[in-house]
């Protein structure tokens, strides 16, 4: 059966289908100039190309990619029918690119499900003419300040989209005081901690929003997981943390590759490390739960999860061991150096800082997160790349870390040599957005990359 | 020798990373044989005006600087202001500037009074002032970069400024400076952090700290050559893309 669709987005579809073709043979991706194609020929196209599919909308500060990743391999798993943005293209356009290349003009009959990633920004636009299913927001951090200003302007951006869409039934962090008591028609699902990766009760003078969102008091915690989120409450107006319906129950092991967690009263081990990851996979859960998919399924398929490209991928160049960390802001880089500091062996270091729109144009981030961490571990060479490679020496320097150690590498060329000649074989890249991008399209040059996306 | 360094709302201003003026003056201290001890000193906490020898004063969200206002006109104003005419080094960023001078209007039409220590006021306005600035200091003849990203402008009337604006925005993209100086305190809009590229800076708080406490003592020179190429990197990029 052929589905009814009036001329301009059978057009705009068309169109933007073979600009999609072409993209990859020219380009190898360009993900998003298709979508600016269909919009300008139907702005409308979203409602056309988004019919008829749950949609998943998964935004927040950190973890939006790897969340979507988990949420879109245990779909998968479970045999259904899932399309998912996940080459990094969270804007409206790279959405709506998404979505005509999965543009079918035959009507399908199983349940098509769309695990979509999107910008803090973008999701007020997307819900201008689509309701999603599920809305999913991870968390919220201070993060290029440039870019979207406050925590507090995020979170507004956000909600602005919400509002549209009384219907979506939104899945939310309950560990994120932020994000409690919203005061919406939706409903409304939380997920949350019930035990804590640390003894922390005093929550860090340098974290976020750590004043009650109600009456400015500072927020005590019964016990924090990282940064702001944790099990917090008011004493002044009695605000607190809300009833979670999903919960991490119990954290059995953390290594640098995984964690052995019990979720639910049911033990998974998520194939990622780190609190942050944790974090990821009880949200992941959380939708799937909510979705109807088996517990069984959400076992195999985080117990199986890989690295997004760009988080915490494992490349092997010559011998050495690569992974590759994107880093984005302080919270996401605190959680990496904590990751860092479980693994016990000797390791190198290579740090490269990109100030382009994408990273942040404002550096001055670096100075709140905590490197000082990194000068009580066995590091061999340190490497310092990217575009503001000065600053980011300058940074370490001040942590403490040995400048006899620093590398200073200008350029792709000499880094991979000094990574080849490294005398320990593991190699930490932490690495900001562009140069992530940049590097791995260096290394897919050079041929230690197969693919690109 | 030792300096006593006030670091103000550490917990409440401390969104753009200027906790690392901080750890760079606690760093070149440390490498002069200085011992540094910090105080953080927050809400309802007093000011003790002849406790510390370097103030430092940082930037924060609209959100939080609103509950620092209040407290400040509350619980400090006597210590600061007293610590100011006394020309103790005070260095004041972005919020923290603001709120010295006799108001902030913020974005959303709320008026913030602030100290009135300095004859400057801040205005709400509607568009941000974003990007890296580079600004030159007649006085010291000095060249200093820093990133500001402000809604306010600043109006500093006849004090004089931190640097004349070679490339930017400055107080509030009109006038043509950047900051201001009064007495020994040392007021910008300047993220980066504000210490990281200008390492003169930080050493003219030290040494002018260490001054009023034991007296003329000239600091040994450090190995600024990362900080000064970072400068150079900042300055020599900027006023190429200047737009004309």
């Amino acid at each position: 059966m052929v589905l009814k669709i009036n001329i301009k987005s059978f057009f705009s579809i068309i169109i933007s289908k073979i600009v999609i073709k072409l993209s990859k043979f020219l380009f190898k991706g360009g993900s998003n100039f298709p979508g600016k194609v269909a919009l300008k020929l139907d702005k409308n196209i979203l409602k056309t190309i988004c019919k008829d599919y749950k949609i998943i909308v998964i935004t927040g500060t950190n973890g939006k990619t790897t969340t979507t990743s988990m949420v879109y391999n245990i779909l998968k798993h479970a045999k259904k029918h899932v399309i998912t943005n996940n080459t990094g293209a969270n804007m409206l356009t790279g959405i709506v690119s998404c979505f005509i290349e999965n543009y079918s003009f035959k009507k399908c009959s199983e349940t098509n499900y769309a695990v979509i990633e999107c910008d803090e920004a973008n999701v007020t636009l997307f819900t201008d003419y689509v309701t999603p299913e599920i809305i999913t927001v991870t968390n919220l951090f201070r993060d290029q300040l440039d870019r979207y200003g406050e925590v507090y302007t995020t979170l507004k951006k956000i909600l602005k989209g919400i509002k549209k869409v009384p219907l979506s039934n939104l899945i939310l962090n309950g560990d994120e005081s932020l994000l409690g008591d919203l005061n919406l028609p939706n409903r409304t699902i939380y997920y949350g901690f019930n035990c804590s990766p640390t003894n922390k009760k005093r929550v860090d003078a340098n974290a976020d929003a750590k004043f009650c969102k109600k009456c400015k008091n500072p927020y005590k915690y019964n016990f924090l997981t990282y940064n702001h989120l944790g099990d917090y409450y008011c004493e002044k107006c009695g605000y607190k943390r809300p009833e979670l319906d999903y919960t991490l129950d119990e954290i059995k092991e953390q290594t640098p590759d995984g964690s052995l967690v019990v979720i639910s009263g049911k033990e998974y081990y998520v194939n990622q490390p780190g609190t942050y990851n944790m974090y990821n996979a009880l949200c992941a859960y959380s939708i799937a739960v909510v979705c109807g998919i088996s517990t069984s399924y959400i076992y195999d398929s985080l117990k199986k999860q890989k690295s997004s490209f760009g988080r915490q991928e494992a490349i092997n160049i010559e011998g050495k061991e690569i992974k590759i960390i994107l880093v984005k802001n302080p919270a996401g880089y605190d959680q990496a150096i904590n990751t860092l500091s479980l693994d016990s062996r000797t390791f190198n270091l290579a740090v490269l800082l990109n100030d382009n729109y994408a990273d942040g144009r404002d550096v001055s981030w670096i100075w709140d997160v905590n490197f000082e961490k990194l000068s009580s571990l066995d590091i061999d060479k340190i490497m310092i790349s990217g575009i503001r490679l000065y600053d980011m020496a300058i940074r370490l320097k001040v942590a403490g870390l040995p400048q006899d150690n620093f590398i200073i590498c200008k350029h792709y060329e000499n880094l991979i040599d000094e990574i080849k000649n490294c005398k320990s074989n593991t190699v930490y890249v932490l690495a900001t957005y562009t140069a992530m991008i940049t590097f791995r399209k260096f290394l897919n040059f050079k041929g230690y990359i197969k693919k690109l996306w | 020798m030792e300096l006593n360094i006030c670091h103000l709302y550490p917990d409440l201003l401390n969104v753009y990373g200027d906790l690392g003026n901080i750890l760079i003056l606690k760093y070149r201290a440390q490498q002069r044989g200085i011992g540094i001890n910090i105080f953080n000193i927050s809400l309802g906490d007093p000011f003790d005006s002849s406790k510390y020898d370097i103030t430092f004063f940082g930037g924060g969200q609209d959100y939080e600087q609103s509950i620092v206002s209040e407290d400040l006109v509350k619980n400090k104003k006597e210590g600061i202001v007293s610590y100011i005419e006394e020309g103790n080094v005070l260095l004041s960023i972005c919020g923290g500037y603001q709120l010295l001078g006799k108001y902030y209007s913020t974005p959303d039409g709320q008026k913030l009074p602030g100290l009135d220590v300095l004859n400057i006021y801040t205005e709400g306005g509607s568009n941000r002032f974003i990007g890296n600035t580079v600004i030159y200091n007649e006085r010291f003849k000095e060249t200093y970069v820093g990133f500001e990203n402000h809604s306010g402008r600043t109006y500093i009337g006849d004090l004089e400024p931190l640097g004349k604006v070679i490339v930017g925005y400055g107080n509030n993209g009109e006038d043509g400076y950047e900051g201001c100086i009064y007495k020994n305190c040392f007021c910008t809009y300047f993220h980066g952090s504000l210490l990281s590229k200008n390492p003169e800076l930080a050493d003219r708080f030290i040494s002018t700290a260490i001054s009023k406490k034991y007296g003329d003592i000239k600091l040994d020179p450090l190995d600024d050559t990362l900080e000064l190429n970072a400068k150079k990197f900042i300055i020599e990029r900027e006023t190429k893309n200047k737009p004309n």
